[in-house]
């Protein structure tokens, strides 16, 4: 090829001492390299790592000295520990509760916004707006929305401070993260929605079947891709859930754990009880929880020739 | 679809009950949107109401007053904070467009031995959870004294596996041709990359540029590991909001200021380069 620019009048190609293979490859490897080092420091070495500190007493000053071999110590703690075990209940039971909402609004309001009416960006840009506000201000103006004299309570008739109830924190979180993430659902939603070819909706439409028919037995079987995308994604994002935990308690997981999730559990045996060891081996057992209904997913319902 | 109705000397008349359907079905559909801003506008007012006010539901303040906003500006220093806030969500950026696109031309483009092994690697990389290497990465800085500096935040953050597979998804869909010409012109890899390759990958670079911008400017759990038991000197504003909202604690008035505060500039960018979140997000997630 880089003969073709030897004709008269064209510059020359560079020519090097390297052969043109050589070269390419060696920009290859220095256009990879930063990236390359960056992901091995901070991302894949980290695993390990996260791994060795787990099987040892390890504070705040590093690697207990006394602590020469290395154990299942911390495992059994966390097996032990009843805080652990209500932190791994929150973060499960506000995944189920926020994974299937989130898809239902995300779902629905792409539906709204692809059908035929007028103003579609501008209900596109409100349905999305709350999930472009960072979590720690959005977590805020939750608070006093749903505070004992609050615009909600005001409605309801109630006096009940959700976010500082042991019984309903965990629940008022999963609204707030509906009410905020349904609008980045949307737009994948939306995205499949428009890549579904219209002759089958007009198949439909000669054979005069209903809209909710059409829907049921068209459209929601067709985005299969799209849910399982949103599952898997929105999912490992339920699963991680911090920020608004750690908002809500003031960083302390309450009333009675109630917010604890699996990330602030971790977040306070490092830094408030300084247990570097468990906090690891805790990051380990959501890790591990979190590949597992991945993959269980994966086999599941992913496991179909579009993906 | 009736926009050409004004050249029409006809006009064909629409059922009254159509109407009334059409009506009640954007009526509905504002109400639902209603749902998703007034939230915001309700903040907005509370934080010109005075405290005694602000328990009120009342959305317009009696009387208006602009101390919440004097207060906090008074007493936190959220100049510093938006100072933070903009240098490392500029720097963290810039480092990404830069990085990101020469290592996606490099696995999209370029011919190397081990290329395939490497971007398994980064596939790899896209599935460490944060929290798993929240404490390995905790102790390797403090390690290297790099706790409490921005430098440590920047060097976390420099480069995501997310933003270099975007960048290569990008690239893979440029037609060779350009390259081609390129080098007939004698342009050498990096040359190509930096003044054919990259110019013509600016719709991505706009994605990647606001939805990084954004997250960085929002993150809340690396800031707050890194910084959160330094000096207040180096908060972010989302760390100072959440200080803010933990002393403050039922002072409406003053944390919903805060929180306007740390909205406001990703609303700004929202406004004008609304399509850029969207394509951004969507081609990233469905293509990736």
């Amino acid at each position: 090829m880089a003969a073709a620019g030897d004709t008269i009048g064209v510059r020359t190609p560079r020519r090097s001492l390297l052969g043109g293979r050589t070269r390419e490859s060696l920009w290859g490897y220095a256009f990879v390299l930063v990236p390359m080092a960056v992901f091995g420091l901070f991302f894949i070495y980290p695993f390990g790592y996260a791994v060795y500190i787990s099987f040892y007493k390890w504070g705040i000053l590093g690697k207990d000295p006394t602590d020469h071999t290395a154990s299942l110590h911390n495992y059994s703690v966390l097996l032990h520990d009843p805080i652990f075990h209500t932190a791994i209940k929150n973060t499960l039971e506000y995944t189920a509760g926020v994974v299937p909402l989130e898809m239902a609004l995300g779902l629905s309001m792409a539906l709204i916004v692809n059908a035929a009416i007028r103003g579609k960006a501008f209900f596109r840009a409100a349905f999305y707006f709350p999930s472009i506000a960072s979590s720690v201000a959005i977590t805020t103006i939750a608070i006093y929305l749903l505070n004992s004299d609050g615009l909600l309570n005001h409605l309801i008739g109630s006096h009940t401070p959700w976010f500082s109830t042991a019984s309903s924190a965990i629940w008022a979180i999963v609204g707030l993260n509906a009410w905020t993430t349904s609008g980045t659902v949307m737009l994948f939603y939306l995205a499949a929605l428009q890549s579904i070819p219209t002759d089958v909706y007009e198949a439909a439409a000669i054979d005069n079947t209903s809209a909710w028919r059409t829907f049921w037995k068209i459209t929601f079987p067709l985005l299969r891709p799209a849910h399982f995308f949103v599952l898997v994604i929105f999912g490992i994002g339920a699963l991680k859930i911090f920020d608004q935990a750690y908002i809500v308690s003031g960083g302390s997981g309450g009333p009675n754990y109630a917010t604890t999730t699996a990330v602030l559990y971790i977040y306070r045996e490092a830094f408030a009880s300084f247990d570097f060891g468990i906090a690891a081996a805790a990051g380990i057992v959501l890790a591990a929880i979190i590949f597992t209904l991945t993959t269980v997913q994966w086999a599941t319902i992913g496991r179909t020739r579009n993906l | 679809m009736s926009a050409h109705a004004t050249t029409e000397p006809y006009v064909p008349r629409v059922e009254t009950s159509v109407i009334a359907g059409r009506v009640f079905k954007y009526v509905l559909l504002l109400a639902v949107a209603a749902l998703f801003f007034v939230p915001f506008i309700w903040s907005i007012t509370t934080s010109f109401k005075s405290i005694p006010d602000s328990v009120n539901v009342n959305l317009i303040p009696h009387p208006w007053t602009t101390s919440a906003w004097h207060d906090i500006w008074a007493n936190y220093d959220f100049k510093t904070y938006i100072k933070n806030s903009l240098f490392l969500a500029v720097t963290i950026t810039v480092l990404n467009i830069v990085l990101a696109g020469l290592g996606g031309y490099a696995f999209a483009r370029l011919r190397f031995p081990g290329r395939n092994v490497l971007f398994a690697l980064v596939l790899l990389t896209l599935m460490v959870p944060d929290q798993l290497r929240l404490i390995p990465v905790f102790v390797m800085l403090t390690n290297w004294h790099l706790i409490a500096t921005f430098k440590g935040y920047i060097l976390i953050s420099m480069i995501t596996a997310t933003n270099l597979f975007f960048m290569r998804q990008y690239f893979l869909t440029i037609p060779k041709d350009y390259e081609e010409a390129a080098k007939l012109d004698g342009a050498g890899y990096f040359k190509t990359f930096w003044r054919v390759m990259l110019p013509l990958a600016l719709p991505a670079i706009a994605a990647l540029t606001i939805l990084q911008f954004q997250g960085t400017w929002n993150d809340f759990f690396w800031p707050l590991i890194i910084f959160g038991q330094g000096s207040p000197k180096l908060y972010t504003v989302q760390l100072g909001l959440a200080l803010l909202r933990f002393n403050y604690s039922t002072l409406w008035p003053q944390i919903l200021a805060g929180s306007l505060i740390a909205i406001t500039p990703i609303f700004i960018i929202f406004v004008f380069f609304q399509r850029y979140f969207i394509s951004g997000l969507t081609t990233a997630g469905v293509k990736g």
